[in-house]
Parts: structure tokens; sequence; C-alpha cells
């Protein structure tokens, strides 16, 4: 299974050789496939926030209707030994999702 | 006079690196280049005992192309200006994602996090610096693939890129991760591109399958260096078993790790345990079931009789050893055989299996580890002593039982002369261990955070002394342990440094090379 082999491949690799002298391979990075985006906060909070405040190794902090600008900076900062997370991981857009995700008053666990 | 960043490089004026901020913006868009405050803010924090200011970068750049990187280089060397590379950034307890030294620019990798291939037969993966745990997990559960990762305990949020070329392992058989790389794409300090191995060879498809390729096999430079910029990276994964049996083996004395490392040693090297082994002290596995407060108070560490009591109260061993067995029910029910037969000898032995410990939340996770599944429980051990501090102490043992008695009883009395506890593992690998040694304080505390800077400073000088060499540390340390190798190896490591980055430009001081 190759997830990225596409026919924009060779034209690529022209184009990127004749950008950067001396390189034979910067081509093949230089395809169009998007990168990993987020999808919405109920995401982020799933994948990186519930491994440790859904069970108790950090402090519960759904239906807590948490301010969502204290939330950004806590994300931002990190909070004694919760890391800090920065916008190359949970972009300012992604992290607004997620800060009135967990501010939401939610019915669910 | 405002300041217009809040660190220069060492040696850059702010005129040359204002000029340069214009270049890197040039080559990424401006919300790509951050020099604020406010954007660098989560570069600063780490958990180590040193002031932040020795580490804030004065700038971050969010590379997405290799083509970026080339021009980024291009642009470091013009100016002089030092980058510190990062992919997930999540080197919790080593230096998280703060630079080694003041006014290093951090070239973040985070968003170069492409999964470029996956294949299903030959079982390997082939991605990009950022590229998570997780978001590699769900590809292979979304594509049905059937293949399991092998990450550390931050997994979920770490990568296996900036994992393995820090030489981190897994729980496992795939664990000691850099024996499962298989070919690097590296941009090179002068912008220069090479892929390793058979990925040199135009139109190869061998570059994920066959490690050494032709001539000096160079891969192994590129871990714990500074000497390229690696942005694409190819390992093997191990395909899922068709049957899984976790277990813990809990002793009840501290001496009982001679028995325990006699008994492992022969099953791991011939392959009848295949993962790699923890054997986790009772204050390792405590974090997760207990509050340390519950059970002392006031300055000093932990004493023993309190560790006897958290053992009694939550049911655990004062060694924990977690293995598992991977292949077909028919192997496992005859390595099954075998293995409680060589821990049963002695009686001393209790074995326990997700039969008996299913609900126990230890058990639970370390599970989770040696099937590749995501768990962020391990940072319970961040709790213990509360204030956000950590460093690891890696010293490696041999797989003898004396040897790692050894090692215990002097990490254990060094801790406590300056009041810190012995939350330690030994992770098994093939012939050697990996102590792994949690030493956790109070960041909050000035006076913790200096006896934890200085207990850090004579673990390494004891071990040491006695030829017990460090693995991997922090960035503070970075240069001590380097020392502690030899001029020999340090002076080989600088004359690579010099040929392969005369200016200097990428990660310095990163394993104490210049």
């Amino acid at each position: 299974m190759k997830k990225t082999r596409s026919g924009n491949y060779i034209v690529g690799c022209i184009i990127a050789i004749f950008f950067v002298a001396g390189n034979a391979w910067s081509a093949q990075d230089e395809k169009t496939t998007p990168g990993f985006a987020w999808k919405d906060g109920a995401e982020i909070y799933a994948k990186i926030c519930a491994y440790c405040h859904d069970v108790q190794v950090g402090p519960p902090i759904r239906n807590r209707e948490l301010p969502a600008a204290y939330i950004r900076a806590v994300v931002r900062n990190g909070r004694f030994a919760m890391p800090a997370f920065r916008a190359a991981e949970i972009d300012d857009e992604s992290l607004t999702k997620l800060a009135e995700f967990i501010s939401r008053r939610s019915t669910q666990p | 006079m405002t300041r217009k960043y809040i660190a220069l490089p060492q040696g850059v004026s702010e005129k040359d690196f204002d000029a340069a901020i214009n270049n890197f913006r040039k080559v990424l868009s401006d919300d790509a280049v951050l020099t604020s405050a406010e954007q660098l803010a989560p570069y600063i924090k780490t958990m180590m005992p040193v002031p932040d200011a020795d580490h804030t970068p004065s700038a971050a750049l969010l590379a997405t192309t290799v083509e970026q990187i080339q021009k980024i280089v291009a642009i470091c060397n013009q100016y002089k200006v030092p980058i510190w590379m990062i992919s997930t950034g999540k080197n919790l307890g080593y230096g998280s994602a703060a630079p080694a030294e003041r006014g290093q620019v951090v070239l973040d990798l985070k968003r170069m996090n492409r999964i470029l291939e996956v294949d299903k037969d030959l079982a390997f993966a082939l991605v990009e610096p950022g590229v998570t745990y997780q978001q590699l997990y769900d590809y292979i559960k979304e594509h049905k693939l059937g293949l399991w990762l092998s990450m550390p305990a931050p997994s979920a949020i770490a990568g296996p890129v900036g994992n393995t070329l820090d030489r981190g392992v897994g729980y496992t058989p795939y664990g000691e991760h850099f024996l499962f790389a298989c070919g690097m794409e590296v941009v090179l300090a002068n912008g220069e591109v090479l892929r390793t191995g058979m990925g040199s060879m135009p139109n190869s498809n061998t570059w994920q399958v066959f490690k050494w390729g032709y001539g000096p096999y160079l891969d192994g430079i590129f871990t714990q260096s500074n000497y390229g910029i690696v942005t694409k990276f190819g390992f093997w994964l191990m395909p899922e078993p068709p049957a899984f049996k976790p277990f813990v083996i809990q002793y009840q004395h501290e001496e009982d790790i001679v028995e325990i490392v006699e008994t492992i040693r022969p099953l791991r090297i011939s392959g009848v345990i295949p993962n790699a082994v923890v054997i986790a002290h009772a204050l390792y596995e405590a974090p997760v079931k207990a509050k340390r407060s519950d059970y002392v108070s006031g300055p000093g560490s932990i004493p023993d009789e309190a560790v006897y009591r958290i053992m009694k109260d939550h049911k655990l061993g004062i060694w924990n050893v977690y293995a598992a067995l991977y292949g077909t029910q028919e192997q496992i029910d005859v390595n099954w055989k075998i293995v409680t037969q060589a821990f049963g000898q002695s009686g001393k032995a209790k074995i326990l299996t997700e039969q008996e410990a299913a609900e126990d939340p230890a058990f639970v996770y370390r599970a989770k580890l040696m099937r590749g599944e995501m768990t962020l429980t391990e940072f319970s051990l961040y709790n213990w002593r509360g204030g956000g501090g950590s460093m690891w102490f890696a010293p490696v043992s041999q797989a003898r039982g004396s040897e790692t008695l050894k090692q215990m009883a002097l990490t254990k009395q060094i801790l406590a002369k300056y009041g810190l506890d012995y939350s330690g593992e030994f992770i098994v690998g093939m012939r050697d261990m990996h102590h792994i040694v949690d030493v956790l304080y109070d960041k909050t505390d000035p006076e913790q955070t200096k006896a934890a800077y200085q207990c850090f400073d004579e673990l390494l000088t004891e071990f040491s002394a006695r030829g017990y060499g460090t693995y991997r540390v922090n960035t503070a340390f970075m240069d001590k342990v380097a020392e502690t190798y030899g001029p020999v190896q340090r002076k080989v490591h600088k004359t690579l440094k010099k040929a392969l980055d005369p200016n200097g430009i990428l990660a310095p001081g990163k394993s104490g090379i210049r």
C-alpha cells in the first residue's frame, strides 16, 4: 500500500531540481499531499487531553465551565507538570474550538 | 529601550538577526516565523532545574517542506544563526521543546506531519518528523493494516522520528527503536539532501527494507547528534500477533532484583520473552494508585516503612516485572510454561496475568504500552512530588543481577542525600538494562530545585566514576555527560561537526558537540 505515489511525482522532481542545485532528492518531498489537520475540538480533546484529564492523571476539566481564555492560556503555557502545546501542534483556530468544547457544559461523561 | 526580541543568538547582533528574520519571512509565511514572547511561551517551559532564561529561544520557524529547510539553512549560514531542531517537541524530562542554549532559533518540524507510506506486506512506515504515534496509530487502524507500534510512555503526543533520533525505547519486541530504523532523509548544513542506505540510489525500492546500503553506515551519526536535519524517517513495524499475553511478576524485597535479572536474562536473550521487559520499583508504579501526601509529609525522601505500606495498600511488589508473550496461542502456551517454571523456582515470585490484574490501573497501562496502545498514564509520576520538576537519569547497566542491585543502591543513596525519592525502573534490553530514574522535584520550590540540580550532578559524577555511562540526558547536562565518555570520542564528534557543519549552525551543544 503506497499512500503518496502520484502522477505529480516526476513533474515535481524536475521542478525541484531546477530550484535546488546539487540535490537529487528534494523533489520527492514537494508533493501536494496535505499534512494532518485537526477536525474539531472534540477530536483534540480525545487524542490529547482525555489521556490525562479523563483518567485522574490531571484534574477533570470538562463540565466545569472553565473560561475559554483560561483554557487557551494553560494550553499555550502549560501548568506545573502539564506540558505547553505550541501553535505548531494545536493551531490558534483549533485551540479556540478546543477551548469552546471544554468550556461547553455537556451531558456526555 | 524596548527589546525587539526576547533573546538573541550568541554572537549575533540585533541588526544581523533582523536581516535573518526578514529572510526567514520570505521563505515561510509571516505566521510561521514566531518572535513574540506570547508565541514563544510554549517553547520555554521545561521540567529542568535551571532558569527558563537559560533555554529561551530567539524565534521559532514552522517549516513544512524540505525546500524551505534548505533555504533556512542557507540563511543561517549567511548570518551564523544557530537553529535547534524539534519534531513533536515532547522530549519531556530531557529538555522538552526548548533549545540547548539561550537565543537559538527553534526549527519546529511539527507541521511537517505527513505519513508518506505504510507498507502492510513489508511492515514498514516512512514518515515526516511531525507525525505523532497517535496519528500513525489512527492511520493504521483506519486502513486495517494489522501492524503494531512501539512507543515510549508519552505515546500519543510524541512521535517516532524524535524518539528514535534521541535513541529512545519502547516496550514491545520492537522496543529498542533505533534497531528498527531503516533509512533517513537528511538535509545537511550545506543544503544538500542525503538519503541514507539504499535511499541514495535513484529508483531503488529497498530504502525501507535494507538498512546498510553500501559503504560506511551513516544513520547512526544522525542520532543524538547535530550533523543534519532528518526530514524523512523509515522504520519497521511489528505485525499484529494472533495472541498476546501480558503479565506482571511481583517481588517483595529490593535485593530480589538479583534473582529477577538472573531469571530474565536467559529468557530474554533466547527470545522466550521477546519484549523490552520492565522491572519497575514500587515508587515508579505507586503514583498511578496512591498519593505521596497520604503516606509522608515534610522534607526528605520517603522512608522504606512508608513504601512498604504503599505496597500493602495498593497490591504492589517492591519490584514489579512487566512482560508479555506474543505469537500464536500454541507458542504462548509453550513459552508461558517456560516462564512460570523459571520464575516459580525460588517461591518468591507472585505471577499475575490479565485474569487477576485486569482491573489494576498500573497493569492496564503497562499492558497497553506492551501492545502499542496509546496511554499517557505514566504521567501520574509527575503528581508524586508535584510542581512540574522532572529529569530522567538514565545510566546503562549490564543485565546482571549484582550490577542492577549496585546501581539501585547507589542511586537511592544519592537521591536520599538530597531528600528525593527513588522512582526507578530497569528496561531490559538484550544484554543491557536502561536504568531509568525519574528525578522528581517541585520546581516551584527553589530549595528543592537547587537540590535536584546538585543531586543530578552528583549522580552523573558518581556513576561515571564507577564506569556507568548515561545513554541520554537533558539539555542542561549534555556537556557533563559528553565529558564522561572521554576526549577521543569528543574529538571525533567535533571533527565530524567541523566537516559537516563548518559554521556550527545546527543545534550547537547537542550531546556536547559544537
